[in-house]
C-alpha cells in the first residue's frame, strides 16, 4: 500500500498539475509582457520624436533670426545647451550627462557651421552625411566611439544649411531595462506564488482522494461495514467519497442479501431432500406394502416440490438480470382471468373464500401467456395459503388510458408491517408462511419483463392489496 | 409402435426405456447422435424420443438432419432447459412436442400418444365417447351414467371428456391443467384436485362403482385396467 511519505514528491500527480499550471501560467505572464514591453518601447520613441522635432523646430527659428556674426555661434550654442537640459526620460535630480545630446549645423555644401555635443563632430558627421536624402522623420544613427545609438532629427533653414540635432537612446533604453528587471523579478515571484498555491491545492485535493483510496483498499471481503472518510463538502471529492459509501452499502445489503439466500435455500433443498432419502429408504425396509407406496408417493411430491421451487428460482434470477425470454402473444386477459378464477373459485370455496372477478370490458395486451398465466396462479396461490377462513378475495380489471390495471384485494389481515416495504424482494415471507419466498418476487419479475410495475399495500379495509399495471400493447418490448 | 429413443445419461436411458416398452412400445435407444443416426437410416420407426443435449451433437441438429435423410416419424424433444429455445419452438410448430425434464411418465406416454395419433389421421372423430357406462354424446353436450343424465357445468364436462379420452391411462394434474384450462402452470395448491372430487361426486353417484380413481402422487385415471 502506498503512503504519501513513501511517493516520491516528483512523481505526485500534484507536482506534474502544478508544473504544468506554472508553465501555462508563465508562458501568459510572458506574452503579457513582451507586448507591453512593444507599445511601451514605442510609445517612448515617439515621444522622444516629438520632442526633437519640437526642439528642432525652435533652434531652427534661433538660427534664421539670429544675424549670422560673431554672436550666432553662441546664441545657438546656448540655446541647443539649454535643450539637452530638457531631455524626456531623465530620472529627476541627475544631472544631465554631456554625452545626452547634440547639436550639429551644416551650411549648404555640407561643412560643419555649429557642433554642440560630446567630443570631436566628425564621427557625428561621417554618418549624417550618407543620410541626407529629402524627407525629414527621426532616424536612428550609430556613432564610432559610442556605444548607444542617437536618435537624430534634422531641419533646413531657409539659407540653405542644415540643423541636425541628436538625443542619445541612453534614457530610454534604461528606462526599458528597468522594466524589463522589475518585471523579470516579478515574474519570477508570480510564478512561484502560483505554482505554490497550485501544488498547494491539488496536493490536498489529492490528499483526499488518497486517503479514500486507501481506506477502499482496506474494505475487503471480510469486513464490508468500513466506509471511505466522507467529508462535509459538497465538491467532486466529496461527492466521490458519497458514491464510494453508497456503493458500499449497496455491496453489503446485496452481501447480506445473498447470506441469507444461500442460507434459506440449503434449508429450502435440505429438507425435501431428506424427506426423499428417508421415505426411499422407508420403501426399502417396510415389510407392508402400503406404507412402502406411501413413502415412494410422498418422495414424488417432495421431488414436484423441489423442481417448482427450482424453475421460479431460476425465473426470478433470469428475470433480476433481465434475461427472461417473453414469447408474446396477444392474450385476452379478461378471458383469461375467467377461465383463471373458474379453476381456483372452488378450492377457494372449499377453504371458506370467496373469490369475485370484476371485469366490464373486454381487455387485450401482448404478452408471454405462460408467464401471465403463472403469475396469476402465483397471486391466487397467496391468497389460499394466507388467507383464513371466512374472508373475500377481490380481482378487478380495468383500462386507463394506455395502461391496463389489475388489482387483486382481501379482506384479510393485510401484511406485516415489516413485510410489506420488501414483500416483492426474493426470500422475503410472512411469519409463519411456508412458502419458498418468491412467489411475489415472481410477480414483480414477470410485471417488469413485460414492461409494467407491481405494488403491495394495504386497503381502505385493512386486507392485502396488490395493484398490477401493464401496458395495453406491451408489443414494443425488446422480443 | 417402433420407438428410437436418443438419450445419452444412461440412468435415464435405461429407465425410459423400460417404461416405454412395458407401455408397449419397442425401444431401440442410442446414446449419441452418430448411433442414433445410424439407426434412424438402417430401421424404420413411428416415433422418435431425442434429448437435446447430446455429447456429439445438438438435439436439433440431428432431427433436422434425420428429416433430410427422409426421416418423416414425429419427434418428442427431451429438453433440460426450462425455456424451450425458439428452434424447439419452430420444429413444434412442424408437428413435433418437447417436455422438459422432469416429467411424469404418464405425460410422456400422453404426449407420445398424441403425436402418433396426430400423425396418423383415423376418419372421421367419433361423436360419442363410452366408457363402461358412461357414455358422453360430443355434439349435444351431455353426459349419461347408466342412462342417466348429468347435471355438468360445460368445464366439467370438458374435464370428462379429457378423462374420457384417456379412459384406462394416467392423466397428471399439469396435464389436465394444460389440456383442459389450458395453461401450463405447475399447481402447489389442490385446485384441480377440488374440479376433480366435484366432477366424481356429479360422475360416482351412490352405490355406483367408482369411475374416477386418485393415484396419489401421480394424478387420476377413468375407468377400469
Amino acid at each position: 500500500m502506498f503512503s504519501a511519505e513513501a511517493r516520491p514528491l516528483l512523481h505526485s500527480a500534484a507536482w506534474r498539475i502544478s508544473a504544468w499550471a506554472a508553465l501555462a501560467y508563465a508562458l501568459g505572464t510572458l506574452i503579457v509582457f513582451v507586448s507591453l514591453h512593444l507599445y511601451v518601447a514605442s510609445d517612448i520613441e515617439r515621444r522622444d520624436d516629438a520632442w526633437l522635432t519640437g526642439e528642432v523646430e525652435v533652434l531652427g527659428d534661433v538660427a534664421e533670426r539670429t544675424p549670422k556674426g560673431a554672436l550666432y555661434q553662441r546664441v545657438v550654442e546656448e540655446v541647443a545647451e539649454l535643450a539637452s537640459h530638457e531631455v524626456p526620460n531623465r530620472v529627476a535630480g541627475e544631472s544631465a550627462p554631456k554625452d545626452a545630446v547634440f547639436f550639429l549645423e551644416t551650411d549648404t555644401q555640407g561643412k560643419l557651421v555649429i557642433w554642440v555635443g560630446p567630443g570631436k563632430s566628425d564621427p557625428f558627421l561621417d554618418q549624417l552625411r550618407p543620410s541626407h536624402a529629402g524627407n525629414d522623420a527621426p532616424f536612428t544613427i550609430q556613432t564610432m566611439g559610442f556605444s548607444l545609438p542617437y536618435r537624430v532629427v534634422r531641419t533646413h533653414i531657409d539659407d540653405g544649411s542644415t540643423i541636425y540635432l541628436g538625443l542619445s537612446d541612453r534614457d530610454q533604453l534604461r528606462v526599458l531595462h528597468m522594466f524589463r528587471l522589475r518585471f523579470a523579478l516579478l515574474w519570477g515571484l508570480l510564478v512561484l506564488f502560483g505554482f505554490a498555491i497550485v501544488f498547494a491545492t491539488t496536493r490536498r485535493m489529492l490528499g483526499r482522494v488518497l486517503s479514500i483510496s486507501e481506506a477502499a483498499a482496506r474494505i475487503d471481503q471480510n469486513d464490508l461495514s468500513a466506509r471511505v472518510p466522507a467529508s462535509l463538502r459538497k465538491d467532486e471529492i466529496g461527492q466521490l467519497a458519497q458514491t464510494l459509501n453508497r456503493m458500499l452499502d449497496r455491496i453489503e445489503a446485496a452481501m447480506h442479501q445473498l447470506h441469507t439466500i444461500t442460507g434459506a435455500l440449503a434449508h429450502d433443498l435440505r429438507s425435501p431432500l431428506t424427506a426423499v432419502r428417508g421415505n426411499l429408504e422407508l420403501s426399502l425396509t417396510a415389510a407392508e406394502g402400503a406404507t412402502r407406496q406411501e413413502a415412494i408417493i410422498v418422495c414424488m411430491e417432495e421431488l414436484d416440490r423441489l423442481v417448482d421451487f427450482l424453475n421460479t428460482a431460476l425465473d426470478v434470477a433470469e428475470a433480476k438480470a433481465d434475461a427472461l425470454r417473453l414469447n408474446r402473444e396477444p392474450i385476452e386477459l379478461d378471458q383469461m382471468l375467467r377461465s383463471m378464477a373458474e379453476l381456483y373459485e372452488p378450492s377457494m370455496n372449499e377453504r371458506g373464500l370467496t373469490l369475485r372477478l370484476e371485469c366490464t370490458e373486454p381487455i387485450q395486451i401482448t404478452g408471454d401467456l405462460a408467464l401471465l398465466h403463472r403469475l396469476f396462479a402465483n397471486l391466487l396461490n397467496n391468497e389460499m395459503v394466507h388467507l383464513s377462513t371466512g374472508h373475500a378475495v377481490t380481482m378487478r380489471l380495468w383500462r386507463e388510458g394506455q395502461l391496463v390495471r389489475f388489482s387483486m384485494e382481501d379482506n384479510g389481515a393485510g401484511f406485516a408491517a415489516d413485510v410489506l416495504e420488501r414483500v416483492f424482494e426474493q426470500r422475503v415471507r410472512g411469519a409463519g408462511s411456508k412458502g419458498h419466498g418468491l412467489g411475489l418476487a415472481f410477480v414483480d419479475a414477470v410485471a417488469r419483463a413485460h414492461g409494467g410495475t407491481v405494488h403491495a399495500a394495504n386497503g381502505r379495509s385493512g386486507g392485502a392489496r396488490i395493484l398490477f399495471t401493464l401496458p395495453a400493447q406491451s408489443g414494443q418490448g425488446t422480443d | 409402435m417402433r420407438l428410437l429413443l436418443v438419450e445419452d445419461e444412461l440412468d435415464i436411458q435405461s429407465f425410459l426405456k423400460s417404461s416405454l416398452e412395458e407401455a408397449g412400445y419397442q425401444v431401440a435407444a442410442a446414446s449419441d447422435g452418430k448411433t442414433a443416426e445410424l439407426l434412424a437410416v438402417d430401421g424404420v420407426f413411428d416415433i422418435l424420443v431425442v434429448d437435446l443435449g447430446l455429447p456429439d451433437m445438438d438435439g436439433i441438429s440431428l432431427i433436422l438432419k434425420l428429416r433430410q435423410l427422409g426421416v418423416r416419424a414425429p419427434v418428442l424433444i427431451l429438453s433440460a432447459r426450462r425455456s424451450v429455445d425458439d428452434r424447439v419452438r419452430g420444429l413444434e410448430q412442424g408437428g413435433d412436442d418437447y417436455l422438459t425434464k422432469p416429467f411424469a411418465l404418464a405425460e410422456l406416454l400422453a404426449r407420445l400418444r398424441n403425436l402418433l395419433k396426430r400423425n396418423s389421421p383415423t376418419g372421421n372423430e367419433a361423436t360419442k365417447l363410452r366408457v363402461l357406462d358412461l357414455e358422453l354424446d360430443l355434439l349435444r353436450r351431455e353426459a349419461t351414467r347408466s342412462g342417466e343424465v348429468l347435471q355438468l357445468t360445460s368445464q366439467e364436462f370438458v374435464l370428462l371428456e379429457y378423462l374420457c379420452r384417456n379412459a384406462g391411462r394416467v392423466v397428471t394434474r399439469s396435464m389436465i391443467l394444460d389440456k383442459v384450462w389450458g395453461m401450463r402452470i405447475q399447481p402447489d395448491t389442490n385446485v384441480v384436485d377440488v374440479h376433480i372430487y366435484r366432477l366424481r361426486g356429479k360422475v360416482d353417484g351412490k352405490g355406483q362403482a367408482p369411475l374416477i380413481k386418485t393415484l396419489r402422487g401421480v394424478g387420476y385415471v377413468l375407468g377400469g385396467s
